[in-house]
């Protein structure tokens, strides 16, 4: 089979929260934008049953019915969407390649927004009962639901204990099933001190998970002691795993600066190591993972998408392109230093009309083009020939310095 | 490497998952077969089913409600 090549403005992986938001925020502005998502549209959201803390919904909403008119919306913008795995990724340079098993899909911009997924047990029986059947992965989502019930935690890391404490807030008892022995968890030593001095909460020492058992929803956890083998049934209403989040990004891996745990290292343009790739969402390196913050990931990915093709264009056509060698000024419109300048980059252009290009770059929008120029303090003139930077002069800019530069 | 098509159109769950099934085992390896469905289970256990014994897939909208689920036997 043939590959075909097909090419968009915007390149959006993963059809999540940040992704959706993306979309919608990419096609209102225009840009010709393709979302892939690899199973369903939604994301993780679509296996929460209620969400209740997204605003604007005071009655709660499905995460499925959530999901689906973030699609509608992002629809009606008209993104397109395919519905299959990414194989592949170029995203150095100005054309960035996405490659699906059938399409190779050229784009300017590239949003990775694959978000990740809750490490899970291994234990027996646990694909049974995910999400809404009794084996949650998120207090702050879940913790309201499990009011007056008893509640098991797994692992004992920072995630662990410090959402252990706060679902005892709401919750009679949480159950904490730590793998090592007693008095020893992963936690720092103030989240510890103040778990083992909580009354609700309770440790069970040198244990895993090995089954989950219930009906319809999750009844009861078989834990089972790792030095004596012995098995410990324990009757739960709900079960939390902390035991890691994994962020889908092992085709990101060669190309993409991420940290440690592979989240995608952004600034807070949600701009990652290389131009023109941004990311949002869960896949990001980030504080609290809710819809909410997606959409707001989402929505700041999309813009500066938006940005940063604007920017391409005036940047290949207006400042590299032409016949004319080109002076560009990049200066800062609260500047009075630069701000006096401009009588003097008149005059030049005055002078020089039809044989130099003059373009004015104000820098305090956006940074991008002086980043493209190599330039990072205002005043700057750059001196562009054939299509190249010849010359750039920060200090003394005057009417003669600029003309010595030619 | 052909292509086949088989209409699942108007079929309701399990109908085109064991269409799917049938038809994949009687095609070559690196043969492309597409299933058109319009009913949203089918979306759902037939890519599921062949993501499982690892072949490649894409569903294309084709229409409102109206899908191909395109199948790549990769082995």
């Amino acid at each position: 089979m043939e590959k075909k090549v097909e090419k968009y403005d915007v390149v959006i992986i993963g059809g999540g929260a940040a992704g959706l938001t993306a979309g919608i925020y990419c096609g209102r502005a225009r840009l010709n934008t393709l979302l892939i998502e690899k199973s369903l549209v939604g994301g993780l959201a679509t296996y929460t049953n209620e969400i209740e803390n997204y605003p604007g919904f005071p009655d709660g909403s499905t995460g499925l019915g959530l999901m689906d008119l973030f699609q509608k919306q992002a629809k009606k913008f008209g993104v397109k969407f395919k519905l299959t795995d990414v194989k592949g990724v170029t995203l150095k340079g100005d054309t960035k390649i996405v490659e699906t098993f059938r399409t190779d899909y050229e784009a300017k911009v590239v949003i990775i927004a694959s978000g990740g997924k809750p490490r899970l047990t291994g234990a027996k029986n646990e694909d049974l009962f995910l999400y809404d059947k009794g084996i949650s992965f998120c207090a702050t989502c879940d913790a309201a639901a499990n009011t007056g019930k008893t509640i098991m935690v797994i692992g004992s890391g920072d995630a662990a204990i410090e959402e252990g404490m706060f679902l005892t807030k709401f919750a009679d008892k949480v159950i904490v099933s730590v793998m090592h022995d007693e008095g020893i968890m992963d936690c720092n030593e103030i989240a510890k001190g103040q778990a083992l001095d909580n009354p609700k909460m309770e440790f069970i020492w040198n244990t895993l998970p090995e089954e989950f058992v219930g009906e319809e929803r999750l009844n009861s956890v078989v834990l089972k002691n790792t030095k004596t083998n012995e098995k410990i049934k324990v009757d739960v209403d709900s079960c939390f795993l902390f035991i890691g989040y994994l962020p889908n990004t092992e085709i990101f891996r060669e190309q993409i600066e991420l940290n440690r745990p592979g989240y995608v290292i952004t600034n807070e343009k949600m701009e990652t190591n290389l131009p023109g790739v941004f990311a949002a969402g869960d896949v990001r390196d980030k504080f609290l993972k809710q819809v909410a913050t997606a959409v707001g990931d989402g929505a700041i990915a999309g813009y500066g998408a938006e940005k940063y093709i604007a920017e391409s264009e005036v940047f290949k056509d207006q400042i590299m392109g032409g016949d004319l060698p080109g002076i560009v000024l990049l200066w800062n419109a609260v500047s009075p230093e630069c701000r006096a300048l401009l009588p003097v980059i008149e005059a030049f252009e005055e002078l020089y009309k039809d044989k130099v290009k003059v373009t004015k770059v104000d820098v305090y929008k956006s940074k991008g083009l002086a980043d493209r120029l190599g330039v990072d303090e205002t005043p700057a003139i750059v001196y562009i020939k054939n299509g190249k930077i010849e010359n750039t002069l920060v200090s003394g800019i005057t009417l003669e310095n600029i003309e010595s530069l030619l | 490497m052909k292509e086949y098509t088989i209409d699942c159109l108007g079929e309701a769950c399990p109908v085109p998952l064991m269409k799917t099934e049938k038809k994949i085992n009687s095609i070559e390896v690196g043969d492309v077969l597409i299933v058109q469905i319009d009913h949203s289970c089918a979306m759902k256990n037939v890519p599921e089913w062949a993501r499982t014994q690892g072949y490649n897939v894409e569903i294309d909208e084709v229409a409102d409600g109206e899908w191909e689920v395109v199948i790549e036997k990769t082995k």
